[in-house]
């Protein structure tokens, strides 16, 4: 066979020209096979360990007090931001220590409403009560002598972008706390023709939407915040307005709790309790006859009785409207 | 069929994972570019887009359960300005010809910034980011998505306290689907928590140990550095325990020479801990061979020590020899000695000032010793480091609020949309993402 001689002779040339280059790496392991042996590493990785060495190397171990991400292709000033290929996250920064104990002491030692500290700070007001409820747990933690995880915390800590408050001074907000949650009720487009004269305002805009949707200002977390600039507008001090916003937050908060106490005493006005050995029974008048105008109401006791469901039937149901448009 | 690498050089998927090479592939991710040229249909498109997507996003969760979790409305919040609230009733926007009077356009940068969009569609997997196992991964309590879950299972996590949530289908444990409602706080084993982010503890039958990694060429020097970083500290504490060995043999049998169950009990110790010395710690060989031959030689020894005509003194002669020799093996002793004697020196040389300093910060390292300290009973290293490649993986969703020091979080709302920015995290870019959410809109 002479093509296949010529091909081995051509194969051995090559062999043993690369066994010269290389006599370290590519060992001629059989005497009579002149065919190079396999690279150890594939290429893939072979790749990996080059960067492994050169860019990754920086992110084996943190260094310093600073977050590290991945650099982004586009940018070089995208220093908050994990996934080079999506622009649209970015790591926010988080409260540390000694902020979250500020604002557990302004709230259990200070006696300040949250929404206060929220306005003061500009820390959300679920993310007050919920630093005021897991700085809680610490100090029972601390109280019980429990191991406090510290050394992650503090590694954690150092390599996310943190956000500190002094108390004797004015803060940057941390956050923004006035978000309005998009509700789909305004989600639609509508030709709402009106009178030009006519003075349009949120309030008319929320009930062309729908009757029973509250405008923006209602909605917001810190309507008394609004209420405040607005005063300011007028003319009053702004230690006077701020005291008046302090006043009508205070004032908003109790309503809140009176709100809550009365309906935990209405719930409970209508339980009858039955306390045995292992378990307490509780027992509510229902009334089983109650069961909504084409009885599938959702709110009441029997809806799903004797009713059939209609989620799957199509074209059987005899639609009766119950409103002329 | 063969399993698939979960991180894949060759096919490279990202993962939810802090691993290395998880790294390293979103590192060289390329935008998949899906959609910009017509050569594959609609369809294709959205196929190829949500599985890339899915390998990211509970890669874990049968797509059946993923689909009944998907929900096609999206939360958003628009930051409202109070003082433009307070100034305005929103009767601007309505004036002149019903859409606000006419402003010239501005075409600056700063008013007219094209990138200021509303990203809705990096939200596509916002309901997963409820899930429980997800939630906790996302609070930096584990190091991968299939790590918090096993968490979980394992009964390593509390929600609002409890380790048990009865639901009406009767599981018991927080189970990983569990889905978080706003307000709803969860806890995980501090203990836990350390082993995953911490530094892994090599087993002494690992491959990667000092003197096997020391001779490939291939090796990094960093990691060259390190393993020797690593040798030779483990050899100071190996150094450190047979220090503290000597004074026990040598001066105890002595105060009890009559009785022979102390020093009984000392060889015992003694082989004890050279065994735990030998499991636990990679050594060299020349120092395992010594260690071995240590235990081999104290076992007859112990047996002479059990017999009643057993003399204190020959026993406790041989026990002596046997742990200098141990010693001389090693041969670190002499030099600990003697740089305490050089250190004793420049003590007294120091000032009132500095002495004071050096006591401050020895109380700083002892508070830190206190706080993270040594103990070779922990599934890793101590004193805890975290562990490698973290720092690039490191951010905390705003939707979350962990505090690290309980290891607890509480998830505060659902992930939301505002201009500019998504809270869900996700390594794809936007393109994908939307041909992924058009995928699970069903209309295909």
């Amino acid at each position: 066979m002479p093509p296949a001689a010529a091909s081995s002779i051509i194969r051995a040339g090559a062999g043993t020209a690369r066994c010269v280059a290389q006599p370290s790496q590519v060992p001629v392991v059989a005497s009579f096979s002149t065919t190079a042996s396999r690279p150890k590493f594939t290429k893939a990785r072979r790749l990996f360990r080059a960067w492994e060495r050169a860019d990754g190397r920086v992110f084996r171990r943190h260094a310093g007090e600073k977050p590290s991400y991945l650099p982004s292709r586009r940018r070089e000033d995208d220093t908050d931001k994990p996934f080079p290929l999506n622009p649209y996250f970015k790591s926010a920064r988080v409260l540390d220590e000694r902020a979250r104990e500020v604002v557990w002491e302004k709230i259990m030692r200070d006696g300040e409403t949250i929404k206060a500290v929220s306005a003061e700070f500009g820390i959300d007001i679920r993310r007050v009560a919920a630093i005021v409820r897991l700085k809680e747990v610490e100090k029972d933690w601390i109280a019980k002598n429990k191991p406090l995880a510290k050394p992650y915390a503090k590694a954690v800590l150092s390599m996310l972008p943190t956000h500190r408050i002094n108390p004797n001074q004015s803060n940057e907000p941390f956050e923004a706390i006035n978000e309005l949650h998009v509700h789909p009720y305004t989600m639609q487009q509508i030709f709402w023709p009106t009178s030009e004269s006519r003075h349009f305002t949120r309030e008319d805009a929320a009930e062309a939407f729908h009757p029973t949707l509250l405008s923006a200002d209602k909605r917001v977390p810190h309507p008394e915040l609004i209420q405040m600039e607005r005063e300011v507008e007028q003319g009053r001090p702004l230690w006077d307005a701020s005291e008046r916003f302090k006043q009508a937050v205070m004032e908003s908060e109790r309503r809140a709790a009176e709100k809550q106490v009365a309906k935990t005493i209405h719930e409970e006005k209508k339980t009858t309790r039955v306390n045995t050995e292992r378990f307490e029974f509780r027992f509510k008048q229902f009334n089983s006859e109650n069961v909504g105008l084409k009885g599938r109401s959702r709110s009441v006791v029997g809806w799903r009785y004797g009713t059939p469901h209609d989620d799957r039937s199509k074209g059987h149901q005899i639609k009766i409207p119950t409103s002329v448009p | 069929m063969k399993p698939r690498r979960f991180h894949g050089l060759q096919r490279p998927k990202l993962r939810q994972s802090w691993n290395k090479y998880n790294l390293y592939n979103i590192a060289r991710a390329r935008d998949p570019r899906i959609g910009t040229d017509d050569i594959a249909t609609f369809f294709q498109q959205k196929w190829r887009a949500k599985g890339l997507l899915r390998t990211y996003h509970g890669e874990h969760i049968v797509e059946r359960k993923w689909e009944r979790m998907f929900n096609r409305r999206l939360l958003s919040v628009v930051d409202m300005d109070t003082k433009y609230m307070a100034q305005n009733d929103g009767s601007e926007l309505a004036a002149g010809r019903g859409s606000g009077t006419d402003q010239p356009p501005r075409w600056d940068r700063k008013s007219a910034n094209p990138r200021s969009v509303t990203p809705y569609m990096q939200m596509t997997f916002a309901p997963m980011e409820r899930r429980l196992d997800i939630a906790v991964f996302r609070a930096m309590f584990a190091s991968s998505a299939r790590q918090a879950r096993q968490f979980c299972v394992h009964g390593a996590v509390k929600v609002n306290g409890k380790v048990r949530i009865l639901t009406r289908y009767y599981r018991q444990v927080p189970y990983p689907a569990y889905r978080l409602n706003p307000g709803d706080m969860f806890q995980v084993d501090p203990e836990r928590v350390l082993y995953a982010t911490g530094l892994p503890k090599l087993s002494p039958k690992d491959p990667k140990q000092p003197s096997t990694l020391a001779g490939e060429d291939e090796v990094a020097e960093e990691a060259l550095e390190e393993e020797a970083e690593s040798a030779t500290e483990e050899e100071s504490e190996v150094q450190a325990a047979k220090a503290e060995q000597d004074p026990d043999t040598t001066d105890a049998p002595e105060a009890a020479p009559v009785n022979m169950k102390p020093t009984r009990k000392q060889i015992q110790d003694l082989t004890a801990q050279a065994k735990a010395i030998l499991s636990e710690k990679p050594l060299s060989p020349a120092q395992k061979k010594g260690l071995r031959k240590f235990i081999q030689n104290a076992k007859p020894l112990l047996s002479r020590a059990g017999r009643p005509n057993a003399s204190p003194t020959e026993i406790t002669d041989e026990l002596s020899t046997l742990v200098a020799e141990l010693d001389l093996g090693v041969g670190g002793d002499d030099k600990a000695s003697s740089g305490g004697a050089v250190s004793s020196d420049p003590m007294a040389s120091l000032s009132d000032s500095e002495l004071k300093s050096l006591e401050e910060r020895m109380e700083e390292l002892m508070d830190e010793e206190e706080d993270n300290p040594h103990d070779p009973s922990k599934p890793y290293v101590t004193p805890w480091r975290p562990r490698n490649y973290m720092a690039p993986f490191a951010f905390i969703p705003q939707y979350l609020e962990v505090h690290q020091n309980i290891c607890s979080a509480v998830y505060l709302r659902h992930p939301v949309v505002r201009k500019g920015a998504a809270e869900v995290p996700t390594p794809y870019p936007i393109g994908t993402s939307q041909l992924a959410f058009n995928w699970y809109l069903r209309r295909r």
